[in-house]
């Protein structure tokens, strides 16, 4: 329903009132607990909800090390300065921690009251303690433990003369305290191999139960055999979180790649920032901990179950259980291309619009790999943020060069935590003969962008790739994200502008169709928005869908507020933060804010105005966060072709449809699930997958007809075609 | 398969680097253009040389250039150096230092040069034409100065060369340190000083209509009130926008166009300067082309090529700029006109026999021109006060070579005795040398056709025949002075192609 617009309240509400925002790091918080609710959800299979527990813990370890650590910084500098919703770190680090250490318990009784008894009920018994185990499997596990574990082990003990060891970042440790001969009491620790498999399957019971214990269980129950000449009074896990987000001062480092890789030797050792232990540790044990790695209170996390419930996610694996988990679905040959032909003549033809994961991301890698073979093919140029493994693209990237084509390369180094990664990347294309450039100095370059130069018969034709998501064929298949791929001429010229920019050269004078961040993209967005607020003004119909991963930018919500109050409709697909405030009177009553957590990612980024029926549509790499806006190389590119808008709208469309995965954000600031009711149920991500499947059933069925056409008709075809 | 071709600009404070499609229907096809801010100027102009740390920042980025050329695989490249590359004292040195540490071989291009190109880039867009039958003025701003050319019915009028440039304007303003408010004010002195002496010189007879304006940064202008591909704007226009821009700061116009910081300060001595001009000459029409150096250096290619078709006769423009000189020394008569004309036909008639083509052509009609425009200073010395006033004339499309090469040949034409030494210079090559004594041998001949009676002369021919050049020309006069003098002035011409040429006079009654 729209409401209109309020100006007389407009005029005596300060829109940068703190009141109106919320704190991104509590609002990154409910994000998270949305997860754990898909893993409370009865409705989903049971090792679809362990995923998303395991999901949960690993985005938990992040938001520490990150963000956590980096206000403990901001504190310990002796930083006041309130954030947008006028909270110091102080008061946001207190805040957090009442707020983690109660989503915490969250996740853990989720383990343990709901997940264990249901694996159990199917079959699954998970050994919480060693002490648990019949006789038959303790002699497994330590015939086990003696074979594969014990070789690898390196336990220390820590005397006068002997320091406290270093215990390394997020590793699982095993704390003890030891009994000397000469009856002191001493500390005693061992790491928990992450080289091995943290779980282990016993052997099948006789009435066809299968069981699992952690590693961590069997090394204390053989912790004796690791301390002879001491008597083990005591042996708790333990695990300690460090910061890491670190910044390098560009201006100082004189080669950026070799500054990074002393960064990263350095994270290990950063400053403790979060202790886990289990609860029930002994005091004694945890007086030493708290004490050699200076935690306080506020920061000891006493855990009732497994430490780091990431290895559910390796539960998932575990085989044979495919019956409670959601069938696996492939991503479909794209809806706009055809299998057979050169992807160039594709794109000669028409613009190309790609819907990960629904649809394959095999064709980027594809136009990649032709054009690397490609004889007419003059240049690649493409950005790298974070790449797979065994990446295929690097290694079309590093044919091309070979192949004599001019490639370059700009590979982001300091994308988070795929530092070492990149690293080893760039030096291997360099070898093979790629202009590898690390960008621009101070700016992350977060844009996707890939340009292939041909010399063709009729001359050069440029072809580009933009994206929302990263050119990593792994995460392709759990991300969801739009390509785009054309070969217009205002594009091409804008392409070859980005990479000029990347290298170090001039801003061109015009960009015909992109906008750029850290340069213009603002600029844009707010011109966009400020633009429908001008036609709401006239009485116009005036709406703004958007669909991002982060809303925390004070200039966008602010003038998001005053589009509202102007009368502007605007429908927010938010998936993770959100500093904005809905329904708030005078502020922000015509917004609506939702947020899909599914199967996949929700990760393309997608903005449509309605601008008087002459609807505009752009996609981006960039959020609504200030990193993007402000310190980063970021592209904001439109889309034109009316079937492909059509589409895209379409899109937005489903996920504001959607009663199943969906959440709305109340006028208090919290999330509540969209139930269908009466209404016929709709789930935004199955929606996508069956139109997907649709499109490529019927591709199929075509082209199999087509083998049964008989020859004369052929020929009719074709004469009808001449006319 | 068309042609790619890259051409690089190594200006005062910037480089860049412009591919291009030649051929086919565009024509002249913009495909990528690379560039990065060096202020080079700022060394040559106070040192005269390129400091070391200039040179290999210079030396980077032209590897960079020549990287992109590889990946195009261009066909032919261009690259000059403009005014700082002028102020410099080694430039042989300099220039091979570039090319061997970058494989890209340059060379530097004169004032008249460099506005020649950059005029032709403006020229073979499509609006040029139309503008220019009205009053026009033509102006196109660089770092170190700016040129402008008027032009009037089709034709260019004149051409001057002003002090103001927007790198100097910059320097200037960086000593006086005024305020942003100031600006307006301190540049508008600055370009009025040379303005007023531009308008008392140049603007009697002619009315400015419309105003061609070739710039880096004013484009940006364009683009801030959109939708004005084509460049053309109004003046009524131009002064809400200069209303708007120029009570800002930079980094407030570079937020307002959406520009780069830099070009915003680049920006308004340029936007000042065309402010100036409009209040100036009352103009009602803008039109800026957004050409730069580099277009002009690919359309001059493309055109020499014959991948475009010329929309504009440049060797008329040259000619016009070297007859408005000769006119203001008083020296542009009948008998120059008779002169040139002579000159002309026996270069025609002996084509065979010395072999020279189009440009040689282009130069002796120039030398013909100009010929007694010292005449204006000395009646006694006219070989070297000609000589003087030649090489110190901006000719538009004429290289400083090449205007060395015309003084040389036209104080040659003078005396009865002429020594082969006068054409060694270090300048030259030896293949100048034998193109200056054709033309000086074919130049003095026609001096012997044209003295104070030349103006009866109703018809001039000249044939090859043999051994000798037959001269025929129908006159009404007796050509006393003509045939007694003739014989003095073939001498060079028989030394250098072994051939005599003859007059034969036909007389007709008045």
């Amino acid at each position: 329903m729209k409401k209109n617009g309020n100006n007389k309240t407009n005029d005596t509400i300060d829109l940068r009132d703190p009141k109106l925002y919320i704190n991104r790091e509590l609002s990154w918080m409910q994000f998270d607990e949305r997860i754990l609710e898909e893993a409370r959800d009865t409705s989903l299979p049971l090792f679809e909800r362990l995923k998303f527990l395991a999901i949960t813990a690993s985005n938990l370890d992040e938001f520490f090390m990150i963000r956590i650590a980096s206000l403990k910084d901001m504190k310990n500098a002796g930083y006041k300065k309130p954030d947008i919703a006028g909270m110091t770190p102080k008061m946001q680090l207190n805040a957090l921690s009442e707020v983690t250490h109660d989503f915490v318990s969250g996740q853990y009784s989720t383990f343990s009251r709901m997940l264990l008894p249901k694996l159990m009920d199917e079959g699954l018994r998970f050994v919480k303690h060693h002490e648990d185990l019949s006789e038959e499997e303790k002699a497994f596990v330590d015939a086990y433990f003696k074979e594969n574990v014990y070789p690898v082990l390196t336990p220390m003990a820590v005397d006068s003369s002997r320091p406290f060891p270093l215990v390394r970042n997020k590793t699982l440790n095993i704390g003890a305290l030891v009994r000397t001969e000469e009856n002191d009491i001493e500390f005693a620790m061992v790491q928990v191999p992450s080289g091995l498999p943290r779980i282990i399957e016993l052997p099948k019971g006789t009435d066809g139960t299968r069981s699992v214990i952690l590693l961590e269980e069997i090394i204390e129950r053989n912790i004796g055999g690791l301390f002879l000449s001491y008597n083990v009074i005591c042996a708790h896990p333990f695990r300690v979180m460090r910061n890491a987000d670190f910044t390098i001062d560009e201006d100082e480092a004189d080669d950026l790649l070799s500054e990074i890789e002393k960064q990263l030797k350095k994270r290990q050792r950063g400053v403790a920032i979060r202790l886990e232990c289990e609860s029930g540790i002994d005091k004694r044990l945890l007086a030493i901990l708290e004490d050699e790695l200076k935690v306080k209170d506020n920061d000891l996390y006493f855990i009732n179950g497994p430490l780091d419930l990431t290895f559910l996610m390796k539960l998932y694996g575990l085989p044979g259980f495919d019956r409670l988990k959601e069938k696996k679905y492939e991503p479909q040959f794209p809806k706009y291309m055809e299998p057979d032909v050169s992807i160039f003549d594709q794109i000669k033809d028409h613009d190309i619009l790609l819907w990960h994961p629904y649809e394959s991301f095999t064709p980027v890698v594809r136009f990649i790999q032709e054009a690397a073979r490609d004889e007419d093919t003059l240049a690649i140029k493409q950005t790298l943020y974070r790449v797979s493994g065994d990446s295929p693209i690097i290694k079309a990237l590093a044919q091309a060069a070979e192949n004599g084509k001019q490639v370059t390369v700009l590979v982001e180094l300091k994308a988070r935590f795929d530092e070492e990664n990149n690293i080893i990347w760039a030096k291997m294309l360099e070898k093979a003969g790629c202009h590898v450039i690390y960008g621009l100095k101070g700016l992350k370059t977060h844009s996707k962008i890939t340009l292939v130069v041909r010399r063709e018969e009729d001359g050069l034709r440029r072809y580009v790739h933009l994206g929302t998501g990263n050119y990593n064929d792994s995460t392709a298949k759990q991300y969801t994200d739009i390509g785009f791929l054309t070969c217009a001429e205002p594009y091409g010229e804008d392409a070859t502008a980005v990479f000029n920019m990347l290298s170090g050269y001039s801003e061109p004078a015009i960009w015909n169709k992109l906008s750029l961040a850290p340069l213009w993209l603002k600029d844009r967005f707010l011109y966009l928005i400020h633009r429908e607020t001008e036609h709401a003004k006239n009485g116009r119909d005036a709406h703004i869908i958007a669909k991002v991963n982060s809303l925390c930018d004070i200039d966008i919500i602010e003038a998001l507020y005053n589009a509202s109050n102007a009368g502007v409709r605007i429908d927010l697909i938010v998936r993770g933060i959100c500093c904005l405030r809905t329904g708030v009177p005078g502020v922000s009553e015509n917004i609506t804010v939702r947020s899909i957590v599914g199967t996949y990612l929700e990760h393309a980024r997608i903005f449509w105005f309605l601008n008087e029926g002459k609807e505009e549509i752009y996609c981006a790499s960039a959020d609504w966060m200030p990193r993007n806006l402000e310190r980063r190389v970021e592209i904001l590119f439109p889309i034109e072709n009316p079937k492909l808008v059509d589409d895209l709208k379409h899109i937005l469309q489903i996920q504001l449809a959607d009663n199943t995965k969906a959440r709305l954000m109340t006028d208090d600031g919290i999330y509540i699930r969209i139930t269908p009711g009466r209404n016929q149920k709709v789930g935004a991500q199955k929606t996508f997958m069956k139109e997907s499947q649709t499109v490529a059933g019927s591709r199929e069925a075509r082209k199999n007809e087509r083998v049964f056409v008989p020859e004369e008709a052929q020929t009719e075809d074709e004469e009808v075609l001449k006319i | 398969m068309k042609k790619l071709f890259a051409a690089i600009d190594v200006g005062s404070y910037e480089l860049c680097m412009k591919v291009f499609e030649l051929g086919g229907k565009t024509g002249v096809k913009e495909i990528d253009c690379i560039r990065h801010r060096i202020d080079i100027g700022n060394d040559t102009f106070h040192n005269h040389m390129i400091s070391r740390e200039k040179m290999d920042e210079l030396c980077e980025i032209m590897k960079g250039f020549h990287r992109a050329m590889d990946t195009y695989r261009v066909n032919d490249y261009l690259a000059y150096g403009t005014s700082a590359f002028r102020e410099i004292e080694n430039t042989g040195a300099v220039l091979d230092q570039i090319e061997r540490r970058t494989g890209i071989r340059m060379s530097v291009l004169s004032n008249s040069e460099q506005r020649f190109l950059e005029y032709k880039g403006a020229a073979l867009k499509s609006g040029f034409e139309r503008y220019i039958q009205t009053g026009t003025a033509f102006v196109d701003i660089g770092g170190g100065s700016s040129q402008i050319t008027l032009f009037d019915m089709g034709h260019l009028v004149t051409t001057v060369n002003l002090h103001l440039g927007t790198l100097r304007i910059r320097t200037k303003l960086r000593d006086l340190e005024p305020v942003y408010s100031d600006y307006e004010v301190i540049i508008g002195e600055m370009v009025m000083n040379e303005l007023d002496y531009f308008k008392e010189l140049y603007l009697k007879d002619i009315e400015v209509d419309n105003i061609i304006i070739i710039d880096d940064y004013m484009s940006a202008i364009m683009e801030a009130i959109g939708g004005r591909p084509e460049g053309h704007i109004t003046a009524r226009e131009y002064k809400d926008i200069m209303k708007a821009l120029t009570v800002k700061a930079p980094y407030q116009i570079a937020a307002k166009l959406h520009i780069p910081e830099d070009n915003a300060a680049m920006l308004l001595p340029s936007a000042i300067l065309v402010d100036k001009i409009i209040n100036m000459t009352g103009a009602k029409d803008l039109y800026l082309p957004g050409v730069s150096l580099s277009d002009g250096i690919a359309y001059d290619f493309a055109d020499r090529k014959k991948y475009i078709k010329p929309l504009h006769d440049f060797g008329d423009d040259i000619l016009s700029s070297a007859a408005n000189i000769a006119s203001k020394y008083g020296s542009f008569d009948l008998i120059t006109s008779k002169l040139t004309d002579a000159a002309l036909i026996i270069f025609d008639a002996t084509k065979k026999l010395h072999g020279m083509g189009a440009r040689e052509r282009t130069l002796l009609n120039i030398a013909a021109i100009m010929r007694n425009v010292g005449k204006y200073v000395s009646m006694s010395v006219p070989a070297e006060t000609s000589y003087a006033i030649i090489k110190d004339s901006e000719i538009m499309g004429v290289s400083h070579k090449e205007r060395i090469m015309i003084a040389t040949i036209v104080q040659n034409s003078y005396p009865n005795n002429i020594s082969y030494e006068a054409f060694k210079s270090l300048e030259f090559e030896s293949k100048d040398e034998i193109i200056m004594i054709k033309l000086t041998a074919i130049l003095r001949v026609a001096t012997g056709l044209a003295k104070n009676t030349a103006k009866s002369i109703r018809d001039l021919s000249a044939q090859l025949k043999d051994k000798e050049l037959i001269i025929k020309v129908t006159t009404k006069d007796k050509m006393l002075l003509e045939k007694g003098l003739f014989s003095e002035r073939t001498d060079t011409f028989e030394e250098v192609f072994g051939v005599t040429p003859t007059l034969l006079v036909m007389r007709v009654n008045a």
